[in-house]
């Protein structure tokens, strides 16, 4: 919920970034250089252990864990759109927007493919899901 | 440490969406009520106010106390989403169990006319408010793993809507206080899937208040059980229920502790139904029903007026809207009129024990930005 002024941007998008690449690109994080733990969000040290962590990509593809599709009107969105919860094959949960008004089914198969204009991250179902 | 804390007197303005009445004259309304409700002629008897607003600007409390004549007290004003006001009454009990304060006033004021025409709009230094995951989504989310989970049959979701606005048609201080039937609820207006907009409750301007205090000997004061507060722990990748629940549910679990007794043991429920998918992972947390048994609880008619152990009989907030820093204690309200008996049309016969839960979020990453669980009576 909002409480700041939203006139002004904050220097930092705190939403995960996603890289291109030959391979279908990655989605950027970091991870604790001991435990392991993956985080989506700039972060200094691991929220798990406290240790270091270091900059790190993350697998594209994972498993939707749940999804909705918004349909009110939300300050630079226009409705109606999808979201899901993605969780990486070897990372975070990341909040993803998919195509289309149809939540993609929890339990389901996606493929983070980009970054919307918006900033947001874009995923569609892994094409297995689509035959 | 003193033995009990008590609520001695509660105090509401009114509640719905009125743009005209700014914080001032709400919590006057409702501090009116509270201190006569509590029988304090003066309020020199303060010794402390806890206040609680969401949205308000700084100084609000201040601004709204002057005009009381409550000065020269220490006031705290406290933010913690939709537990804001919970947040505060849990603080002022435990001020007065240490012997920090004699008489606590706790106070909850939002008008949320004045910030918001429709959805709360997502923070945008949040990394899914700045993704447009506004509220309705986030409990949609919900919906879906609770689905997924357990299966989730959307008249279950209606009949948490029937029975709040049920009991809320009861209740003359309710937001929206008309019946509805589950065809109505399903057919409204889509929100964020599968919740519809009778789903949903409503912004409202309110002010709340509640004295706490010591024991003194008088039979309308309420004693309290037992209170619980606890922030989220980390909500990610490792975990597998649906968002909130395992706060509610450890806070819950502390509250039934300190009190002694069990959720089989009390005699109604005020739970934060911002959204009705919300009452049924709330009952599930609380332990009224097993993982996955809260849409059959309801459908059962057990958690109903008339029923083995009613919940949300002032309408909950789908009845009485939900200015959030207000929130809270408007539950608190109505568990210590069903206590004394006041309940009028909607009481709870034979009321002893009652149990407010209220549940705040809106950061994400982690399992809620604060619970609350209060246990009143005994």
């Amino acid at each position: 919920m909002s409480t700041t002024d939203q006139t002004t941007e904050p220097v930092d998008d705190p939403r995960p970034g996603f890289t291109d690449g030959p391979d279908g690109g990655s989605v950027t994080g970091w991870r604790c250089t001991a435990c392991r733990h993956p985080v989506a969000q700039l972060v200094l040290y691991c929220p798990v252990c406290r240790s270091p962590v270091a900059e790190s990509a993350f697998a594209p593809t994972g498993e939707v864990w749940a999804s909705t599709c918004l349909r009110v009107r939300v300050p630079g969105r226009t409705p109606p759109f999808a979201v899901a919860y993605l969780v990486l094959d070897d990372g975070p949960r990341v909040l993803v927007h998919t195509q289309g008004d149809h939540p993609q089914p929890p339990g389901s198969r996606a493929r983070v493919t980009g970054v919307a204009d918006t900033g947001d991250l874009v995923a569609e179902p892994e094409q297995e899901e689509l035959s | 440490m003193i033995g009990t804390a008590f609520v001695q007197g509660v105090g509401t303005s009114s509640f719905g969406r009125q743009p005209g009445v700014g914080a001032p004259l709400l919590a006057q309304q409702a501090v009116g009520e509270a201190l006569a409700d509590a029988g304090v002629d003066d309020v020199r008897d303060i010794d402390a106010v806890f206040a609680g607003t969401v949205f308000g600007a700084p100084g609000t409390a201040q601004r709204m106390l002057q005009l009381l004549g409550v000065t020269g007290v220490p006031v705290l004003t406290f933010e913690n989403a939709c537990a804001t006001s919970t947040t505060a009454l849990h603080e002022a009990r435990q001020s007065v169990l240490s012997g920090r304060f004699e008489r606590v006033l706790c106070l909850g004021v939002e008008t949320m006319t004045l910030h918001f025409a429709g959805p709360i709009t997502p923070e945008h230094t949040d990394a899914e408010g700045r993704a447009g995951l506004a509220l309705p989504g986030v409990y949609a989310m919900v919906a879906s793993r609770y689905e997924h989970l357990y299966g989730l049959e959307p008249k279950a979701l209606a009949a948490v809507a029937v029975k709040n606005r049920r009991h809320g048609a009861l209740n003359p201080r309710a937001q929206h206080g008309a019946e509805v039937t589950a065809e109505q609820v399903l057919a409204s207006r889509m929100v964020a899937d599968p919740l519809t907009l009778l789903q949903c409750c409503d912004i409202s301007d309110a002010a709340t208040a509640a004295v706490i205090g010591r024991g003194r000997g008088v039979d309308r004061d309420v004693p309290i059980a037992a209170s619980a507060l606890r922030s989220g722990e980390l909500w990610d990748h490792r975990s597998t229920h649906p968002w909130g629940y395992e706060l509610m549910a450890r806070v819950a679990g502390e509250a039934w502790h300190e009190a002694g007794i069990g959720p089989g043991d009390v005699d109604l429920f005020e739970v934060h139904d911002a959204f009705t998918i919300g009452e049924i992972t709330a009952t599930e947390a609380l332990g009224i029903a097993e993982p996955g048994g809260g849409g059959d609880l309801v459908l059962s008619g057990h958690t109903a007026l008339g029923g083995r152990q009613p919940v949300n009989p002032s309408g909950g907030l789908l009845s009485r809207g939900h200015p959030l820093g207000a929130t809270g204690l408007a539950q608190i309200a109505e568990a210590v009129w069903q206590l004394r008996g006041e309940a009028g049309q909607r009481q709870v016969e034979g009321a002893r024990i009652a149990a407010v839960e209220t549940m705040g979020g809106g950061t994400a990453g982690i399992d809620g930005n604060g619970c609350v669980v209060v246990v009143l009576g005994g």
